[in-house]
C-alpha cells in the first residue's frame, strides 16, 4: 500500500490512474447496455462478477500471503461494499438503453458527487474527514452546471 | 412517468457507488487491493447468481452466444475497482470521483460520437465540450483544496 497521504508527487501520479480507470467505466457501460439487451440484464452483470472474480482469483493466488488481519475479522460493516456493487452495475444495464450512455452517467454522476461530498464533509464509512470548504462548493456547483449542459446538448 | 423514476433510479446508484468507493477504499487499506477487490467481485457475482436463479427469465441468446469483446466489459471494472481502492486512501472520495468523471465523461462522449461498441451515435456539441471544461476545472478545485488541507 502506499505509503502517507501527505506525498504531492503520489497524488499526481495517481489521478491520471484515476481518469483512466473512469474512462473504462464508460466502456464497460458501453458494452454492457447491448449485451443486456441480448442476453438479459442479470446475465449481463454476472458476467462482469464472474469474470472479474475469477481474475482477482488468479492475481490474489499468484501474488502470494496478504498482510492484514484475516477477512473474518474484519467489521461486518465493511463487507457490504460487495453488495452496493451489483446495484450499480443491474441499473447500469437497464438504463443506458433506455436513456442513453451520455444521460445515464449524468445521473449516476450526480449522485456519485453529492454523495462523495457527504462522505468527506462527515467522515461516514470511515474515510478521513475533510470539511467542504469554498473551493468544494464551487467545484460541487461546476458540475452541476456541467451535468446542466450536457443535459440540454 | 418511468422515464423519471428510471432517473432517479440511477442517481440513487450514483450515490451508491461512492459510498462502495469510501467503504472500499477502507477495506483496501486493511487487507489489501486484491483482498477487498476479490471480495467485492466475489459478493456482486454470488448475488447475481441468485437473482438470475429465482428472478430472470429465459433467453434465447446465452453469455457464450456473443462475441467475445462484449463480455470484457469485467476486465475494466476490475482495473476500475483496484485503482480506486489504491487511490481513494490517498487522494480522497472527492478527488477520485471527479477524476473518475473526468475520464467517464470523455470516454462517454468519444462513444456517443462514434458510436462505437454497437451504441447509437451522438454528435459532440460545443456544450458538451464545454461541460467538459466544467468538469476539468471542478476537478482543479477539489484538487487543490484536499493537497492544501493535508499540508
Amino acid at each position: 500500500m502506499p505509503a502517507p497521504a501527505t506525498r504531492p508527487w503520489l497524488r499526481l501520479l495517481l489521478l491520471p490512474l484515476v481518469i483512466l480507470a473512469g474512462m473504462g467505466l464508460s466502456v464497460e457501460a458501453g458494452l454492457l447496455g447491448p449485451l443486456g439487451e441480448q442476453v438479459g440484464h442479470l446475465w449481463a452483470t454476472l458476467s462482469i462478477f464472474g469474470v472479474g472474480s475469477a481474475i482477482l482469483f488468479l492475481l490474489l493466488l499468484f501474488a502470494g500471503p496478504q498482510k492484514g488481519p484475516a477477512l473474518t475479522d474484519l467489521p461486518r460493516w465493511q463487507l457490504i461494499g460487495g453488495l452496493l456493487g451489483p446495484i450499480y452495475v443491474v441499473v447500469l444495464t437497464l438504463a443506458t438503453p433506455h436513456i442513453g450512455i451520455a444521460m445515464t452517467m449524468i445521473a449516476i454522476l450526480s449522485g456519485q458527487v453529492g454523495k462523495s461530498v457527504l462522505i468527506d464533509h462527515f467522515g461516514w464509512f470511515g474515510a478521513t474527514r475533510k470539511k467542504v470548504n469554498a473551493e468544494r462548493w464551487l467545484a460541487l456547483g461546476l458540475i452541476v452546471v456541467a451535468l446542466v449542459l450536457i443535459a440540454r446538448g | 412517468m418511468s422515464l423519471v423514476i428510471l432517473l432517479a433510479v440511477v442517481v440513487l446508484a450514483g450515490a451508491v457507488l461512492s459510498v462502495q468507493a469510501a467503504i472500499n477504499g477502507r477495506l483496501g487499506e486493511s487487507v489489501g487491493v486484491l483482498r477487498s477487490s476479490l471480495l467485492t467481485f466475489f459478493v456482486g457475482a454470488v448475488i447475481t447468481g441468485l437473482l438470475i436463479v429465482f428472478f430472470e427469465p429465459a433467453h434465447t441468446l446465452s453469455l457464450l452466444d456473443v462475441p467475445k469483446w462484449q463480455v470484457c466489459g469485467a476486465l475494466f471494472g476490475v482495473v476500475y475497482m483496484m485503482v480506486m481502492v489504491g487511490a481513494v486512501p490517498v487522494v480522497g472520495t472527492a478527488v477520485a470521483t471527479v477524476a473518475v468523471i473526468v475520464g467517464q465523461l470523455g470516454m462517454g462522449m468519444l462513444i456517443d460520437n462514434f458510436g462505437w461498441l454497437g451504441n447509437p451515435a451522438i454528435e459532440l456539441s460545443s456544450s458538451r465540450v464545454l461541460a467538459m471544461v466544467c468538469l476539468g476545472l471542478a476537478l482543479v478545485f477539489m484538487y487543490r483544496s484536499s493537497v492544501r488541507r493535508s499540508d
